[in-house]
């Protein structure tokens, strides 16, 4: 095996070695995440407790604002994501109801009128 | 021997470069995303919006038991205490009434949840560690104390109609009626006032304790104590580890206090430093201890 093989083959078996540290004895932590990058179940149980909130409290745009923690996309997509995997996973009624009242309040959300801060 | 050791020094050089080239991939090109995080990974802030949208929700479904799934979720050593600290830092930020309710009542059925029913009054005068006043131990110098005696009975149907600190009928609540919630037209009443001699604790101090109608301590109560040139505000709640419907405030001795419940209620006057007596004659200051419940 010529020299610059052998200088590969060390290459190679030492980047495996740093890809191994890497990526599993020592990985990048998140410690300081945002709620967008909670699990999807969490996600959904934390779309259910802001249907739980505005319930209680009727502000809509408090409660757009505390979706929007969840990502960029549309509050009543989020909504709808959360309403389609509570279905799937058969939530109690009582829940996918909660759900269901604030997607059909969010249609009735204009944006104009108060742009959610994250 | 001279190309056999430079042939050993390339492979380390190379075994060290591909080290170098996969920690780069692996922790800056690719690195690992957590895509799929649990909710105790999340930044302080944002578990702080957590606790607050559970205690929202928990306004709506009063079922405690989720309520407790979720926040374990943060795993927070001390859920209670997290949840009342949180209460009370969002009072002092001055955060939406709403929220710092939301909070306050979640924590309140946190710690009743913890505490038994029939022994949550004397655990409570337990945990305050409140010093003992035995006469063979130590005496209280001035026999009459300068806080009001008779001032419960000085109370009027009038005066019991102002509004608590924490106002928590007015607007959503939860849908059962629990006892330790209090309630708008219920304001506290001094109870019990009394000098506290403890060598242990030895500077003045106004310590209080308020309590619902249960007996349960009740957090984020805001209190006044005003003096010729002065006034402060403290709250019940920054002790939990005392209890939660706990404050104190250190007095200057020569001074003479006024307390009062910051959204009215009875007032207490003439608090001034009062001195012990101990066993072996030397003098130490004492604490007012005010006892304020919901009739």
């Amino acid at each position: 095996m010529s020299r610059w093989a052998k200088f590969l083959m060390a290459v190679l078996l030492g980047a495996a070695a740093g890809l191994f540290y890497g990526w599993v004895v020592n990985p990048v932590e998140y410690v300081d995440i945002a709620p967008e990058s909670l699990r999807e179940d969490y996600k959904t149980d934390y779309v259910l407790m802001v249907g739980e909130a505005y319930q209680a409290e009727h502000d809509l745009g408090l409660a757009v604002r505390r979706l929007a923690l969840l990502g960029s996309s549309a509050p009543s997509d989020i909504v709808a994501n959360a309403l389609s995997y509570g279905l799937q996973h058969e939530y109690a009624y009582q829940d996918l109801s909660v759900l269901q009242l604030l997607g059909e309040a969010l249609l009735t959300w204009n944006p104009n009128q108060e742009v959610p801060t994250p | 021997m001279k190309n056999d050791r430079r042939g050993s020094w390339y492979l380390l050089t190379g075994a060290v470069l591909g080290v170098a080239l996969g920690l780069i991939y692996s922790w800056v090109i690719n690195p690992v995303e957590y895509v799929d995080a649990p909710p105790y990974a999340l930044r302080a802030d944002f578990k702080d919006e957590y606790r607050a949208l559970v205690a929202a929700s928990y306004l709506y479904s009063n079922d405690l038991l989720r309520a407790e799934d979720r926040l374990a979720q943060l795993k927070d050593d001390e859920t209670a205490q997290t949840v009342a600290m949180q209460a009370q830092r969002a009072l002092a930020e001055g955060h939406p009434e709403g929220e710092v309710r939301a909070l306050g009542i979640l924590a309140m059925a946190l710690s009743d949840s913890m505490l038994p029913l029939a022994s949550s009054v004397a655990s409570t005068q337990k945990t305050i560690n409140t010093p003992t006043t035995s006469a063979s131990t130590s005496t209280p110098i001035i026999q009459q104390p300068t806080a009001s005696p008779d001032i419960s009975q000085q109370a009027t149907p009038a005066q019991k109609s102002t509004t608590p600190a924490l106002q928590l009928t007015d607007t959503a609540e939860p849908a059962s009626t629990a006892t330790s919630i209090p309630t708008q037209e219920a304001a506290y009443l001094l109870k019990e006032t009394k000098l506290l001699c403890n060598l242990d604790q030895t500077e003045p101090m106004i310590q209080v304790e308020v309590q619902d109608t249960a007996g349960e301590p009740v957090p984020s109560i805001e209190l006044v104590v005003t003096w010729d040139v002065g006034e402060d505000r403290f709250y019940t709640g920054l002790k939990p580890e005392l209890s939660l419907g706990y404050a104190d405030f250190l007095m200057t001795p020569g001074v003479v206090y006024s307390l009062r419940l910051a959204d009215g209620g009875q007032t207490v006057k003439d608090l001034t430093a009062a001195e012990c007596l101990s066993d072996d004659g030397s003098r130490y200051w004492g604490s007012w201890m005010l006892t304020f419940i919901q009739p």
